[in-house]
């Protein structure tokens, strides 16, 4: 019930917004169509900043990731997921979800075809992936669009909710299926 | 620590890569040079099947894979030429091989012997695997960068468009008003009806819908209006690294990907991880916020270098 009202609220926001905000510049006598042109020119500009700043980001991720690296992370940190009640099957979808969209989509669907959607680890690694966003995607394109490449405390902060994000959902898990 | 971050990864991956082919090489992991039987059945003149018993292909590389007892794959025999057709089921190393030899997923060997419908056969020499998967990253992911940023032009151009249009009405001071108590609180160096709150309140409820497509370009142009408040050009200010951290814990409330895989896969309740996502995504939000905000008060991440003349956000 409740998911079909978001659902249905996640649907029309975009017009509702779009009818909203065009009905306000208009009623406020603002060049509705002027305005929005100017706006819409900076779109390009944009995408093209974030380019440099994307390919740093996406070729250091893609090597790490081909290179097989992961594997022996995994294999290293096993010890300490077993001690946190952790699967040890989940702990690539742990590692993998800061560092890449795409993989840790793929590789929740691997892990919930091979233990069941509906198994503890199956469960776990959705929640995880539901818990948290891309960091280093989000870093580099955020901060690509405005030319900054001091991030200070970014990716720590970025990697503290990550960390948070997969340990709550373990925990919230735990609780509730395990 | 982008930069130690990136030196990492990028050589981590390149040693990683290096040390298993090194060991692959030292121990002749992929059987190279080595002379493999299998059993040949033609369907057809050039086309059939090769078919091999698990035990024998375990005992030839020295592995344990669990199943099937019989492998078998689709192939085609011409001349000396035996073409083997993996798949996703096959096992990983004849994967790796096909893969490494023309990045496809076929197999093309030579046929070195033959008796009726048995073959004795060179599987073509592989090394450098990963290696050549890193080469083929660098490469694949280069474009994918640009891609993705291409992508992005057009939904980019139109919420800079939509933007612009509340700005210049004033509906952008409207939305920040509402929010106006939560958002002194979280961003302190911001004035409260700078366009940048309007912005950022937007993207956070973008994310919250799980409207990935508004919630970028949103982002962006709140970055960019928190930019036009930094006095040090090139480096995050203290309210960017907080808007981030909210970003990168992703609060949404429906995990519309997530459920849609599990639904996918064949789960009985896809949307059982509702709740729990939530709870994790919240907790990660909390924590970023947290982090941020104690973290811009440690010495190493004070802004260094300051401008002209010395603004100082963090040192009083």
């Amino acid at each position: 019930m409740i998911k079909q009202i978001l659902e249905a609220l996640s649907i029309i926001a975009i017009p509702l917004i779009v009818a909203a905000f065009v009905a306000y510049a208009a009623k406020k006598k603002v060049p509705v169509y002027e305005s929005f042109v100017a706006g819409a020119k900076g779109g390009f500009e944009v995408a093209i900043k974030i380019i440099p700043y994307l390919v740093a980001m996406l070729v250091a991720i893609g090597i790490f990731r081909a290179s097989g690296a992961m594997e022996i992370l995994v294999s290293a940190l096993s010890p300490v997921a077993r001690l946190i009640g952790m699967p040890p099957e989940a702990l690539p979808m742990a590692l993998l979800r800061p560092l890449s969209g795409s993989g840790s989509l793929g590789l929740m669907a691997d892990i919930m075809k091979k233990y069941g959607p509906d198994s503890f680890t199956g469960i776990l690694v959705s929640t995880m992936y539901g818990s948290s966003e891309t960091t280093f995607y989000v870093l580099a394109v955020y901060f690509g669009a405005v030319n900054v490449y001091r991030t200070r405390h970014a990716v720590a902060a970025g990697l503290i909710a990550d960390a948070v994000g997969m340990l709550g959902a373990l925990f919230i898990c735990r609780i509730l299926f395990g | 620590m982008l930069n130690y971050v990136w030196i990492g990864l990028v050589l981590i991956g390149v040693l990683a890569a290096a040390g298993s082919d090194i060991y692959d090489a030292s121990s002749n992991r992929y059987r190279n040079g080595e002379q493999f039987e299998l059993q040949y059945d033609s369907t057809n003149a050039s086309a059939g099947r090769v078919s091999l018993t698990r035990e024998y292909f375990n005992k030839f590389y020295g592995v344990a894979i669990e199943s099937p007892d019989t492998l078998n794959f689709p192939a085609t025999l011409t001349g000396n030429s035996l073409k083997i057709t993996t798949d996703d089921n096959s096992p990983e190393l004849w994967r790796t091989v096909a893969k490494t030899d023309d990045n496809s997923n076929q197999i093309i060997a030579k046929v070195e012997a033959r008796r009726g419908s048995e073959l004795t056969i060179l599987l073509p020499t592989t090394s450098l695997v990963k290696t050549k998967a890193v080469l083929d990253a660098v490469i694949s992911y280069s474009e994918l960068a640009v891609k993705i940023a291409l992508g992005l032009i057009g939904v980019m151009a139109f919420w800079l468009g939509i933007m612009k249009l509340a700005e210049d009405s004033g509906m952008i001071k409207i939305i920040a008003r509402v929010m106006k108590p939560v958002m002194v609180r979280v961003f302190p160096d911001v004035p409260p009806d700078h366009p940048a709150i309007g912005a950022m309140i937007m993207n956070i409820a973008a994310n919250m819908l799980g409207l990935n497509n508004a919630a970028t370009p949103l982002g962006l142009k709140a970055m960019d209006e928190l930019d036009k408040l930094n006095p040090n050009k090139g480096t995050a200010t203290n309210a960017m690294v907080t808007f981030l951290a909210i970003n990168t814990a992703g609060l949404t409330l429906i995990p519309a990907t997530a459920i849609a895989i599990r639904a996918a896969v064949g789960s009985k309740d896809p949307t059982i991880i509702l709740l729990t996502s939530f709870f994790g995504a919240g907790l990660a939000t909390i924590a970023g916020i947290l982090a941020a905000k104690l973290l811009q008060r440690l010495k190493v991440y004070r802004i260094s270098e300051p401008p002209g003349e010395s603004e100082g956000g963090a040192s009083k």
